[in-house]
């Protein structure tokens, strides 16, 4: 893009001296912002008239489709969604003895019950999790406990997933890279799942994940002996996050396999003739040559993944409902089904502040390619 | 090259021919098992264990059904979806193409202030998290009185407009600057030649970028899903299926749910294959610029 604005503006003080050539700068000026007008205007509409007002409306107690009065209340929206306590949980001791207490099925101590030690002034904390960090126990509660478990579900989610792509992928885009017969339709193959909606797909993991034997999966895991009873995959919560991320992982491997295809073909073919010749082994091609070259591709794949990561919904809402959510399913849920506008909109700027972050540092990236 | 095969490259080989066909596999698969379990019956669906063809109970010969479609086919719901998503789809996709060329025009080929700011602007648009404005744009839309379709057709303006603008932008950069001063040599406009030489020239690039944009349009989920929910007859394909509940409603249908499925997989999948090369062009190149 520099190149082509040096370009431009050479060209600038060049035109005047070529009268035949010119148009009035003027005019091409006016022509230029007719032309740019019905986007910016329609930009104006649906984005940027929508943002002020999300933002207006998460300082408010707005009711979502209803006639109840609105009233502005500052960053309570705020504080409730972002108020995370941590505090030590202290083992509970016998009164009689003095010692501390154990469990005596399990054997474990036995700690204070976190409803006691979090806040409940001026909104109750609820408990989110439990930890034990150098043989202290924690307890982490929150105000909104729903919300600090969308966020957390949204970023496991993101790292997983991308992290699980990008090595999927990458493998993908190696083996269409090489020359073998069936490369065309190997290739054709990969736009398969990128093709299927989105909550199509989800349905059709939802099916493959079916409690019972009817299921895929279980049947799978029976006939392999691997499971004594059949697992209800989306209703244990242990399981629902790594169906998302498979669900996701199988959806969008492929979209990252192409970008990185793409960066694979514009490799010059006789650097690796070189080193067969110098003799270095395949592997040692892959991490000298091929990596390093592959890197820009890499990086634009991969912040252009995160950033869709970071704002699922399809998935969450269609195969979850309201047993987890991600950052975006809550924002929904707390729209639609709890009709708290203005609670949802505070949601919405948070996912907006999110990702403005990874989108400078995209930009950033990008441009710094460019040079 | 030409080497005689020895032990090892014969492993090679056989390992190589196993990766992909684990890769073909990995890729096919959740496809195939539900065009599978359409074909079955319900019975069928629930034998154990679950078959890879459609097998008759007693006898386990293959016995594929087609029930399952005609009862999809028959049902209103599935196909007002088609047509809601078809309309909306395509309304937006126009939109965004005759706008975003317009804009792409300008910010490729002419000289204007602003210019820079307004290319930023645009890419930054690409990255919009679309559930943020969700509410504000329920707000817009309520205050203009819009129905549920030409809600859709104007918020997926969102996505798809930012996306045909920087891509065709990178592409009209790309015409020779030559083609725009020897119009204007034989006395043509800058419209004139926008719209009799340069838009001509883009055709391939508004076909590849138009498809894209329509597959993002029929893809999406969040605003159908909020926009349609006061107005049910408005559903489109993918709220359609979240909804399915079938004729009879004691559990899910899920033969007639991956019926539906295939139904509107199977153009998309054939579609996506026609213009394959095209599609991974522009989607390398949408991704890497925008």
């Amino acid at each position: 893009m520099a190149v082509k604005n040096d370009g431009a503006s050479s060209k600038k003080s060049f035109l005047p001296r070529k009268p035949n050539f010119s148009i009035p700068a003027r005019r091409e000026e006016k022509l230029a912002l007719k032309l740019l007008l019905p986007t910016l205007l329609i930009i104006g509409i649906i984005a940027f008239y929508p943002l002020a007002h999300v933002f207006y409306t998460s300082f408010t107690d707005r009711i979502f489709a209803g006639r109840e009065e609105t009233n502005f209340i500052g960053f309570d929206n705020y504080r409730r969604l972002l108020s995370v306590h941590i505090a030590t949980l202290d083992p509970v001791i016998d009164e009689t003895t003095g010692e501390i207490v154990v469990d005596p099925e399990t054997g474990e101590v036995v700690y204070e019950r976190p409803i006691d030690i979090l806040p409940r002034e001026p909104i109750r904390f609820r408990e989110v999790n439990q930890f034990t960090l150098f043989g202290t126990r924690y307890v982490v509660g929150a105000t909104d406990r729903n919300f600090v478990l969308a966020f957390s579900n949204t970023f496991i989610f993101t790292v997983v997933s991308v992290f699980l792509e990008l090595v999927l992928g990458l493998a993908i885009a190696l083996v269409v890279n090489s020359k073998f017969r069936f490369r065309g339709p190997m290739r054709a193959a990969m736009l398969v799942p990128w093709a299927v909606i989105t909550v199509v797909s989800a349905r059709m993991w939802e099916w493959m994940l079916a409690p019972g034997r009817a299921g895929m999966f279980n049947a799978f895991f029976d006939w392999l002996g691997v499971v004594e009873r059949p697992i209800a995959f989306l209703a244990i919560s242990t399981f629902q996050l790594p169906a998302m991320i498979a669900v996701d992982v199988w959806k969008t491997t492929p979209f990252m396999a192409l970008l990185l295809l793409a960066g694979l073909q514009t490799m010059p073919e006789d650097i690796f003739e070189a080193a067969e010749i110098d003799g270095a082994s395949k592997v040692r091609q892959f991490f000298t040559i091929t990596l390093p070259l592959l890197k820009p591709a890499i990086a634009v794949a991969l912040v252009f993944r995160t950033l869709d990561a970071l704002r699922v919904f399809d998935i969450f809402q269609v195969m979850l409902g309201q047993s987890q959510y991600s950052l975006a399913s809550y924002n929904y849920f707390q729209l639609v089904a709890n009709r708290n506008m203005g609670l949802a909109s505070a949601i919405g700027v948070l996912i907006f502040f999110l990702i403005f972050i990874f989108a400078i540092s995209y930009i950033r990236m990008l441009g710094v390619q460019r040079e | 090259m030409k080497k005689s095969l020895k032990p090892y490259d014969i492993l090679k080989r056989v390992g190589f021919n196993f990766m992909i066909i684990f890769v073909l596999l990995y890729l096919l698969f959740p496809f195939y098992w539900a065009v599978n379990s359409s074909l079955k019956t319900e019975s069928q669906l629930f034998m154990t264990p679950a078959t890879a063809v459609p097998r008759d109970p007693a006898t386990l010969e293959f016995s594929p059904t087609l029930q399952n479609y005609s009862v999809v086919l028959r049902d209103g719901q599935f196909l007002r979806g088609l047509a809601n998503s078809t309309i909306v789809a395509t309304a937006s996709t126009s939109l965004a193409l005759i706008a975003g060329s317009f804009a792409a025009f300008a910010l490729g080929k002419l000289r204007f202030r602003g210019r820079r700011p307004a290319l930023y602007l645009i890419l930054a648009m690409t990255m919009f998290p679309q559930v943020t404005v969700l509410t504000g744009l329920y707000a817009v839309i309520t205050v203009l009185g819009l129905s549920a379709i030409v809600s859709m057709i104007f918020s997926y303006l969102l996505f798809t407009l930012p996306f045909t603008t920087w891509v065709l932008t990178s592409f009209f950069k790309g015409l020779p600057n030559e083609l725009m001063e020897s119009a204007q040599v034989d006395g043509a406009t800058p419209f004139q030649t926008f719209r009799r030489i340069l838009l001509p020239l883009t055709a391939p690039a508004l076909v590849t970028t138009g498809l894209l944009a329509f597959i993002a349009a029929w893809n999406e989920y969040l605003f159908a899903l909020t926009f349609t929910a006061i107005e049910p007859g408005s559903r489109t394909v993918p709220v359609a299926i979240a909804f399915f509940t079938g004729a009879v409603a004691h559990q899910e249908p899920f033969g007639e749910i991956m019926a539906a499925a295939s139904l509107v997989t199977i153009p998309l999948v054939v579609l996506v294959l026609i213009f394959q090369r095209r599609i991974v062009a522009g989607l390398t190149s949408g991704a890497i610029k925008g």
